[in-house]
């Protein structure tokens, strides 16, 4: 039985590599300094049948980086969730899986994915054991035709021998065990104690400047932004966990553009009309949000709301990937989003100058967790050995 | 001795030699140290071709085609050899001594080497060469360059991001690794490379290597029209040339080339020493010639159709005189011939619609006889009606490109049409 329990142990970040766990604490492993290192995040939850494990976390952390793991060796978790990008994409705006097939959503950041309710967009999964699976086996993405397939792969790789078993009390690869190793990697990827955590919940009153300060007063006031991102005294994930319509899927579906602007080069740009793009483009897919899921129609066209933590580190931004920057995102909702029958009555208006605007952008580039670059460092070194 | 003084001493004594060698080949895009060439009528066309799902096997294959007109099997398909899987066939090229062809998948970064010195209508798979990603951190192997004993592979991506930053691997003719170089991304000479790859082509008498620049896997891969939609993925394109010291390896120069600059063909008049490559974004063909100052200039002498249209320019076959071009434009299906007589001032003389899509061109030595495909990436080609496949042969007499022979691709359920390679029978004419 899958029940959630405090974190009883942690992984900590020793000069970038991982190394045994620490001394428990009840805030996470301590810093050199004595600050914890999740420093602005609430406690962790960990299904009591999947303890953190040294073991399980350097298994979790092979697997996730190795390429072997799609059928034509071109794939991993980290194709996609590209360490040094925030652990996402920066170069696209919607993924693109084996043989280059479309995927229809921007990667997410796996920064903080222990805290997630719901995984995908869609919020269609609910645990990280689970959730591996989901682009393990689909076919646009690492295209594996089975479980049996990927274990038995994994099974057949001489750099695999033994580390089942040493994780696992002695038992080989399994559905549930590969799950539990990448679900044990990804609660490692924590990356909090950023400016912003330390000024509201450490007590360093000059960690963030006068217009980040006032950033934070136009997301929490004004801006309207904590509605949905929510922060609280102790703590912030910045996600309420829930599904809102603000007209980004709904435009994808009935505003298909009569011209398509190209950019050829640096400062060079031609126009390409529908019919014409048309011709070398495969149908895109359709995509219905959170209602593909349950199927009511007030969830047409409504996504997860995503924690920004880390968000300077994660463009481009929206479930699509359709907004580049951080400037574009404030625009967008400054506008009230995209107008339509669904549209979350939390999405209005708002009225911002550009000051305003600014200042937001500004407080948003605070989130940058202190672990960032060690955990990207961390999971290079693990494709590095593996000579992938 | 190291890597690099090999290469040194392997280049050296090879240069004259090879250089020379170029008045008897057959086709204008090798590299200048294929020996053992074709003299006259090539026998075979060998198309290295992609597999599409459902169609056939589905699989990758190279495809040999009957092409000396005095033969029975003129115009037919006489052998296909499936590689297995689909790992984005795309460029080939013959080992210096000829008898052995490399062909790469861009997707899957296979190298497959099929003997055609043998039996060149019977191509056999001799290797099959995978560690390109765990020896160099580079995917997708493009352009096979023979050096003496050696080939030079230019790479398009990475392991790391499937961005553009890549480099160059040097095999030797086993198939064992034995050097790789990263391409130039920071300030060389005047101007910032962009790490990224695509063609290579040595002229052996400057002792310089030039190399252009792509993109990598995760466009190259994707959709088109998802691609040409998404903002982030349109700036990942190549930017830049690069002059290096061929012997040292070393980049010397890179030379602003914007608008992803692909092919690049030497003038193969021992006289002449420029190059020239069109840009398939923007549309325009660039001259890469001495700057007076030691160095490599990069212009742009032409423009290819209407840029605003973005016919995107793919192939280009230079004239064994140097004196003319052919250039394909993949969007509208022409096949154009630039008059290269003044390379400063090209001027297109002749266009002909060959296709509703079309890629690669190469042409015989004597300039006789055009050879066209279709594909120029599985995920790129247009869908429908006009995702033809086919090789189509032409005569060339000068003024009008004249239909010889043409092979269905789809119908005998090959797959996408790509790269071309010529060769002859044993004895034959070589």
């Amino acid at each position: 039985m899958r029940g959630p329990a405090r974190l009883l142990a942690f992984i900590a970040l020793a000069g970038g590599a991982l190394a045994a766990p620490p001394p428990v604490s009840a805030g996470g492993p301590a810093r050199a300094n004595g600050v914890p290192a999740t420093l602005g995040l609430p406690a962790m939850e960990v299904p009591a049948d999947n303890p953190v494990t040294p073991a399980k976390v350097a298994l979790g952390r092979k697997l996730f980086v190795d390429r072997r793991l799609s059928p034509n060796g071109t794939m991993s978790c980290a194709m996609c969730h590209v360490p040094e990008q925030g652990f996402t994409a920066h170069e696209l705006a919607t993924s693109v899986g084996i043989e280059g097939r479309s995927v229809r959503r921007n990667a997410p950041t796996v920064l903080n994915v222990a805290w997630q309710r719901r995984l995908f967009h869609d919020g269609r999964e609910v645990s990280l054991e689970d959730q591996v699976w989901g682009p393990l086996l689909a076919v646009n993405e690492m295209g594996n035709p089975s479980i049996g397939y990927v274990l038995e792969r994994i099974a057949a790789l001489p750099d695999y021998r033994g580390l089942f078993e040493a994780a696992f009390a002695g038992r080989g690869p399994s559905s549930a065990r590969v799950g539990a190793a990448l679900a044990s990697y990804q609660r490692t990827l924590v990356a909090a104690d950023s400016r912003f955590d330390r000024w509201r919940y450490g007590g360093d009153t000059s960690a963030l400047n006068a217009v980040e300060k006032a950033g934070f007063e136009f997301f929490t006031g004004k801006g309207r932004c904590a509605a949905c991102h929510r922060v609280g005294e102790r703590d912030a994930l910045f996600t309420d966990h829930a599904f809102h319509n603000t007209g980004v899927g709904w435009r994808r579906t009935f505003g298909a553009p009569e011209r398509t602007r190209v950019e050829l080069a640096p400062g060079v740009h031609a126009e390409l009309d529908r019919r014409t793009v048309e011709s070398f483009s495969e149908p895109p897919a359709k995509d219905v949000g959170r209602y593909e899921i349950t199927l009511d129609p007030k969830d047409r066209w409504a996504y997860k709301t995503p924690s920004l933590r880390n968000v300077a580190l994660t463009a481009p931004y929206m479930h699509d990937g359709s907004l580049r920057t951080l400037e574009a995102v404030v625009e967008f909702y400054d506008r009230g989003g995209v107008d339509n029958p669904d549209r979350s009555a939390l999405v209005a208006p708002l009225g911002l100058t550009a000051t305003e605007r600014a200042a937001l952008v500004a407080f948003l580039r605070t989130l940058t967790g202190r672990s960032v670059d060690a955990l990207a460092a961390d999971a290079r070194g693990a494709a590095t050995a593996a000579g992938r | 001795m190291g890597t690099t003084q090999r290469m040194c001493k392997l280049i050296a004594g090879a240069v004259a030699v090879a250089w020379a060698g170029l008045a008897v080949a057959d086709e204008t895009c090798n590299s200048p140290y294929t020996t053992r060439l074709i003299k006259g009528q090539e026998d075979y066309v060998h198309v290295w071709t992609l597999g599409i799902a459902g169609m056939g096997d589905g699989s990758d294959k190279l495809v040999t085609i009957g092409a000396n007109p005095k033969a029975k099997d003129y115009g037919k398909v006489v052998h296909t050899l499936s590689v297995g899987g689909r790992g984005e066939a795309h460029h080939m090229g013959f080992t210096d001594d000829r008898k052995h062809l490399w062909a790469g998948g861009l997707d899957d970064s296979k190298i497959h080497v099929f003997d055609v010195g043998t039996d060149p209508a019977k191509p056999k798979l001799v290797r099959t060469i995978t560690d390109l990603p765990q020896k160099t951190g580079f995917v997708g192997p493009h352009t096979f360059y023979a050096l003496p004993g050696r080939m030079m592979i230019q790479a398009l991506s990475n392991t790391k991001d499937h961005g553009g930053v890549t480099g160059i691997a040097v095999y030797n003719n086993r198939g064992e690794f034995v050097a790789k170089h990263d391409m130039p991304a920071g300030e060389v000479g005047g101007a910032k490379g962009d790490g990224y790859g695509y063609d290579l082509a040595i002229n052996p008498a400057k002792n310089v290597l030039l190399t252009s620049s792509f993109t990598g896997w995760n466009n190259y891969m994707m959709d088109m029209g998802k691609m040409v939609a998404d903002p982030e993925a349109m700036k990942r394109f190549g930017t830049t040339m690069a002059a290096w010291d061929l012997k040292a390896m070393q980049p010397k120069q890179v030379m602003s080339v914007p608008g992803a600059p692909l092919e690049i063909r030497w003038s193969l008049n021992p006289k002449d020493n420029w190059a020239v490559t069109a840009t398939a974004l923007t549309s325009k063909l660039w001259l890469v010639k001495p700057d007076g100052k030691g160095g490599w200039q990069a212009k742009d002498v032409a423009t290819i159709g209407d840029p605003a249209k973005i016919p995107l320019p793919v192939d280009i076959s230079i004239s064994a005189d140097g004196k003319g071009l052919w250039v394909n434009t993949f969007m509208d299906g022409m096949t154009r011939y630039f008059d290269l007589s003044n390379p400063e001032a090209p001027k297109e003389v002749y266009t002909k619609k060959t296709g509703k899509q079309v890629n690669m061109v190469s042409q015989s030595w004597d300039g006789k006889r055009v050879y066209i495909t279709s594909s120029l990436l599985a995920n790129w080609d247009k869908k429908g009606d006009d995702n033809e496949q086919f090789l189509r042969a032409f005569h060339w007499d000068g003024k009008e490109l004249k239909p010889a022979f043409e092979v269905d691709f789809a119908k005998e359920k090959l797959g996408r049409a790509h790269h071309m390679k010529f060769s002859a029978k044993p004895g034959a004419k070589t």
